[in-house]
């Protein structure tokens, strides 16, 4: 026999019980043909060009899906920064283009298209403004579109004019979609060193060095590490590391296979597998019950940083062998609303947002669905923008920020966004205000790239 | 000329009871797929088989073999997986 019961059954529950899936298919397409310098006309040959292109993306999904035993759960479409194209708007609104994206996505029945995007890292063109003037009315009457602005890069240092704008958006967007809790924002996110083959949301978009069209894929898998740890109470750090290298072993061949057929049935190039353990809601698919159950008490306890760093380090060297091309943001994700035990964490006085902030040192990707109180002020939200930025620029890694301030709620108080999205408390942020800093304008020069201690 | 093959792999749990083995693979004998290895196990009380098979000359969609083999193991009140051998050769095999 080619396989033994035991390895077939290995394979069963990681599926049937411990929630392994693949989070995504994420297809990218370049919309740089689409360029017109009417939106309106530009509109319609992106809605028809993503509808032509991504066509099959949505079924073959459904094939591989049975093929395998495998759930795909979200097919998402990217796209060429808007910004690109909005340079050449006469009428200065981008917005046509974010309900064309909705539009295609919903004939598709794709999860959510991403691409709303503008890099501002050195500052602002024309089309950057025209789209960031935009987000808070695009998110607020599209379903399925995100929104992403690169504000600081490691070459380039951090646009804080950039920031600042950002901060204003995020609450803007907040308080335009006060009724469903501040919905559009979990649909933005500002990043630093913003990587161009990213197929999560809602940070993906499709770079200016890509292909024509490309397909990514982005794999999950908190759970199955969780019940592989579940037995590891007796565990050296080094047998443990080697445990946790294995299982991401394995979910990334998973992606690989999926990736592959899925580019062979399409005829659209395979890109990258993302090496990302993605939690969702669901009982159990959580990082921070992974690292509890690598020995904290609660995550957010000193240590947490260390076991957090062993943990994304060991995902990745594990992935890496399974993938022939590793990318997007590869690292295990802490989002706060998305991860019942994070939120536990928060719910019970062990984890802050200093502490989170910490924490995203380590890890990808940042302060990913941070529910934050409403009354929130704009130069607060820069300041907490601008310090992940920070921390992506020395470090030479993806930061990101996805911040909602949802309206009318305080530290403490539980807000629900459903589904994937998840629901959790309102994290307290600092008092003080960091004003006269975000506001001076102008640029964190690029930082030294010797002299690293 | 040999046909390509195409292997999936059937995998069935339940609680084990006479039968599940003869209606299991008197359904796919039905559908025309071939049975090429077999390994079953009562592991800690519950029937666990495995079967090897070639799909390469069934009478129907893999999809339609997947809802009959549904219809089959509803009736014989235990979980049937079917699905093709890459998953496992990618995850298990270097």
């Amino acid at each position: 026999m080619l396989f033994s019961l035991e390895e077939v059954i290995d394979t069963i529950s990681a599926v049937g019980v411990e929630t392994f899936d693949i989070r995504t298919i994420t297809c990218g397409i370049n919309i740089m043909s689409c360029a017109d310098s009417d939106v309106n006309r530009c509109a319609d040959k992106v809605y028809e060009k993503v509808v032509r292109v991504a066509r099959d993306i949505v079924p073959t999904a459904r094939i591989l899906e049975k093929r395998y035993g495998i759930p795909i759960v979200n097919k998402r479409i990217s796209v060429t920064p808007v910004s690109f194209l909005a340079s050449a708007f006469t009428e200065p609104t981008a917005v046509p283009i974010a309900k064309a994206l909705d539009r295609a996505a919903k004939e598709l029945g794709i999860d959510y298209v991403a691409g709303f995007s503008a890099l501002i890292q050195k500052g602002f063109s024309r089309g950057d403004q025209i789209l960031i003037n935009s987000i808070a009315d695009a998110l607020c009457n599209t379903e399925r579109v995100c929104s992403s602005v690169n504000i600081g890069t490691s070459q380039a240092g951090i646009n804080m004019d950039g920031v600042y704008r950002m901060a204003e958006v995020v609450k803007e967007a907040a308080q335009r979609s006060a009724d469903k809790n501040g919905l559009a924002c979990a649909k933005l996110v500002v990043f630093c060193n913003a990587v161009e083959d990213n197929p999560f949301i809602a940070g993906s978009f499709l770079g200016p060095g890509e292909a024509e069209a490309i397909l990514n894929v982005g794999i999950s898998g908190p759970g199955v590490v969780r019940a592989a740890l579940e037995n590891s109470e007796n565990l050296s750090i080094g047998e443990l590391s080697e445990l946790i290298k294995k299982i991401s072993f394995k979910i990334t061949r998973t992606g690989e296979l999926v990736g592959r057929e899925a580019s062979k049935m399409t005829g659209i190039p395979f890109g990258i597998i993302d090496l990302s353990l993605a939690p969702t809601p669901a009982q159990g698919d959580s990082i921070a019950d992974i690292l509890e159950l690598m020995g904290l008490e609660r995550t957010g306890c000193h240590g947490t940083t260390a076991c957090l760093a062993m943990l994304n380090d060991a995902v990745k060297k594990g992935g890496m062998m399974g993938a022939t091309y590793a990318g997007g943001l590869s690292g295990a994700f802490i989002p706060l609303t998305e991860d019942a035990g994070m939120c536990r964490a928060v719910s019970e006085g062990a984890l802050n947002i200093q502490k989170l902030e910490a924490m995203t040192c380590v890890c990808s990707v940042g302060l990913d669905m941070v529910a934050i109180p409403g009354d929130t002020s704009v130069d607060v939200i820069a300041g907490i923008i601008a310090d992940e930025a920070a921390i992506g620029m020395i470090n030479h890694k993806t930061t990101a920020c996805r911040l909602i301030p949802v309206p009318g709620m305080k530290a403490g108080d539980e807000v629900d966004f459903g589904g994937l999205l998840g629901k959790g408390p309102i994290i307290a942020v600092g008092k003080q205000s960091p004003k006269k800093f975000v506001t001076r304008g102008g640029r964190i020069p690029a930082p030294v790239h010797s002299m690293k201690n | 000329m040999e046909n390509k093959k195409e292997q999936v792999v059937i995998t069935v749990l339940g609680i084990s009871k006479p039968g599940i083995l003869a209606g299991i693979t008197r359904a796919i004998a039905d559908s025309n797929v071939n049975v090429e290895d077999v390994s079953q196990k009562i592991m800690q009380g519950y029937f666990a088989l495995m079967m090897m098979t070639d799909f390469a000359g069934a009478n129907c969609s893999f999809e339609e073999f997947q809802n009959r083999m549904q219809a089959v193991s509803d009736r014989l009140q235990v979980k049937t997986f079917i699905q093709h051998e890459d998953v496992f050769r990618f995850q298990h095999r270097l």
